[in-house]
């Protein structure tokens, strides 16, 4: 197997896949890290020059012309939004900011940061409906960034393959040589496997990174609607049959399990949710058998 | 995630020039072009040409309309990414069935450039080709000839020329505060195989043309020549001479052009330029220096710096730097109109262009196009620069110093 990696979004995205032909399965692997430094270039809040960053300078004064990919993506988030009950929201830039996780922080907006842009297809552009809008893709670039790296493998005709972001966003191409699927521990103590077959992976826990806030240790992942993070003792991993699906429901759950109220309502069907809360015995939605206790524990010593 | 590159800052701070951070007046970065959309359509769509949809996308005034490749499956792949657009195998047919298209832009194979250029003026289309041009000089010489022989405007991808980070350097530089030039610097370093996955061993040999000599400029031409350029639109001339050497260090997989190369650039005057470009490694990246009695620019691609020494007269705009700690050396970090950005809150937003450098490019292109004005990189620009380019690839490919006739840039 083939193990090749590049850093962007602030993590390191890694990819090991089969090499018949090694010069053209590293090529291959090197396209597919490309488009991941490629939506990292054009997604992130930090780099001036992104489309993200032209949007959330401009949006609030006049329309801002997106293409295609950044069009399609936003029109997903708007579905995303409706179908989690806010919980999951690409509009809650100011809040991120707020807590410290972006840079300079300022004050927290007032009201939700629900929505807060809205898109013309005609013109293929979005236009913020609230100036204190900013657009953070945070919660769904990685898995966005791994499937259209996915998407480039096939393209270039490699069948095994799997690609992660950061270990928190993973997707499977095919299954390896000599077994029926991939199989990814989840969690610190690896307790729990999923198994992969052309499907994704998104684990999501508050504590992966924190900021103080007024003197007390928040998590990264807040409720939109409310401003509120979401407590660090909660962990989430949702299997998809896309990373991008995965990587945003991940965050989704961890706020709708916070709000209380039935999580079945919301979750997709072609998913399966595993939720893990301090104390708590872990709670399964959707078919079982994705995810599985690993069988044998390894050493953690050497 | 990016941000402006602290070590490139802490290594070339390390001598203890004070770092000043260059941006261009804000309004200079949002380019106004007024008129309908210009129907464009492109030509090549492999990974150069991708990227050039995905900016042209983003550009109101610019509507691309068919996409052209002689590889159907990175035809379809465009097709897929960009609806709407109609697709064509090869330029001839896209000519013949677009009449209404006003405007090419050539991002094929260097190799291929020259037919294309040609049929594509003859049908009187506004053009931005791909650099650098061609691969001999005298298919350099032909497009720059029907270039010159056309009322259309035809543009280059040399894009230091359009890029407001450049353009704002190149006026501290104009303006003399480097003083005595010293010597020019420039590097492109990434680890890579420098390979496009072809699904059979034809299709293999046929995308990966930049691999071949015979067909390549290698990493002189295709990578150095952009750079090089940077060096001739500062100084508004070109070197005498260019020496080089090359070696295959890391990916020995059948490939004739050199993976690691180093070159020598001499002008006139003796003042040298010296590149490197490697595939084996990616520290510090791609970056061009110049240095100077009183400061040193160096230019990073959406960021630009100066060093400046201890003995260099302070100017008037440097009460406006913000000041950074780089390890053991204060910067200054420099953003024109300062005042009016913190006024607008938007000092903190970042100090690198809003827009890539590829995107000004191809503004600059369909503004010229749509107003008759000349471009930034015009064909006489870009023909000498490939032009050095070749004659710096011959020069790695055999180890020897290549004499570049003066008169033979001036004819272009």
């Amino acid at each position: 197997m083939l193990r090749l990696a590049t850093r962007a979004m602030g993590t390191r995205f890694e990819l090991v896949l089969g090499c018949e032909d090694e010069p053209r399965a590293r090529a291959a692997g090197e396209a597919a890290l490309g488009r991941i430094e490629q939506c990292d270039a054009r997604y992130s809040v930090f780099t001036n020059s992104s489309l993200i960053a032209r949007a959330n300078r401009d949006a609030c004064e006049r329309p801002v012309r997106l293409d295609p990919e950044l069009y399609g993506l936003l029109e997903r988030c708007l579905e995303l939004c409706a179908a989690s009950d806010g919980a999951f929201d690409v509009a809650i830039g100011p809040l991120m900011r707020a807590l410290g996780f972006r840079g300079q922080r300022i004050d927290a907006p007032r009201g939700a940061s629900l929505g807060g842009f809205e898109l013309d297809r005609a013109t293929r552009s979005v236009r913020f409906t609230r100036p204190d809008t900013q657009l953070d893709l945070g919660s769904i670039a990685k898995g966005h960034a791994l499937d259209l790296a996915a998407a480039t493998l096939r393209e270039d005709g490699i069948e095994s393959a799997l690609l992660h972001g950061g270990t928190s966003s993973v997707i499977a191409l095919g299954a390896p040589p000599d077994a029926e699927h991939w199989r990814v521990r989840i969690g610190p103590d690896g307790a729990w496997e999923a198994h992969l077959r052309d499907s994704a992976l998104s684990v999501s826990a508050p504590h992966g990174r924190t900021a103080d806030f007024a003197g007390h240790k928040v998590g990264h992942i807040l409720d939109p609607r409310s401003g509120r993070p979401v407590p660090l003792g909660l962990c989430a991993a949702v299997l998809a049959p896309t990373a991008e699906s995965a990587d945003a429901w991940s965050t989704a759950a961890l706020v709708l399990r916070a709000r209380g109220g039935s999580l079945e309502l919301r979750r997709p069907h072609d998913q399966a949710w595993l939720i893990e809360e301090d104390g708590r015995e872990p709670l399964f939605l959707g078919p079982h058998a994705s995810f599985a206790p690993h069988a044998r524990v390894e050493p953690t010593h050497r | 995630m990016s941000v402006p590159d602290r070590r490139q800052l802490l290594h070339a701070s390390a001598g203890g020039a004070a770092a000043l951070f260059l941006a261009p007046s804000f309004e200079l970065l949002h380019p106004t072009i007024l008129g309908a959309p210009l129907a464009i359509a492109v030509i090549g769509v492999g990974r150069q040409g991708r990227a050039i949809l995905g900016e042209l996308a983003t550009i109101p005034e610019a509507s691309v309309v068919a996409v052209c490749d002689s590889d159907d499956s990175r035809l379809q792949s465009a097709l897929r990414r960009a609806q709407g657009l109609r697709g064509y195998a090869s330029h001839a047919e896209l000519l013949a069935k677009e009449p209404s298209i006003a405007a090419v832009v050539i991002a094929t194979p260097t190799h291929l450039h020259k037919q294309i250029a040609l049929d594509c003026i003859a049908a009187g289309k506004h053009m931005f080709c791909e650099t650098p041009l061609a691969h001999t000089i005298e298919d350099t010489q032909a497009i720059a000839a029907a270039a010159k022989g056309s009322s259309k405007v035809f543009a280059a991808g040399y894009q230091a020329r359009s890029n407001p980070v450049y353009s704002l350097a190149r006026s501290f530089f104009k303006a003399g505060t480097l003083r005595q030039l010293s010597h020019l610097r420039a590097q492109d370093h990434k680890k890579t195989t420098w390979r496009t996955p072809g699904s059979t061993p034809e299709r293999d040999r046929e995308l990966n043309w930049h691999l071949d000599a015979e067909r390549s400029l290698g990493l002189a031409g295709e990578k150095g020549s952009h750079q090089l350029d940077v060096f001739h639109h500062f100084l508004g001339r070109h070197p005498v001479a260019v020496r080089g050497t090359g070696e295959i260090r890391l990916h020995k997989d059948g490939r004739t052009v050199a993976d690691t190369i180093l070159l020598e650039a001499r002008f006139e005057d003796g003042l040298r330029a010296s590149y490197s470009a490697t595939l084996c490694n990616s520290y510090e990246g791609r970056y061009e220096l110049i240095g100077g009695e009183m400061a040193l620019i160096k230019l990073g691609w959406t960021h630009g710096w100066m060093f400046k020494e201890a003995d260099a007269p302070t100017q008037g705009w440097e009460v406006y730097a913000n000041r950074q700690q780089y390890h053991n050396d204060s910067g200054i970090t420099l953003i024109a109109d300062a005042t009016k950005l913190a006024a607008q809150g938007k000092l903190t937003e970042g100090v690198g262009l809003p827009y890539t450098s590829l995107y000004y490019a191809l503004a600059d292109f369909v503004k010229s196009a749509s107003e008759g004005k000349a471009p930034a990189c015009s064909a006489s620009d870009a023909a000498r620069s490939t032009v050095v380019g070749i004659l710096a690839n011959q020069a790695v490919r055999s180890g020897s110093e290549v004499a570049i006739d003066p008169a033979l840039l001036e004819s272009l």
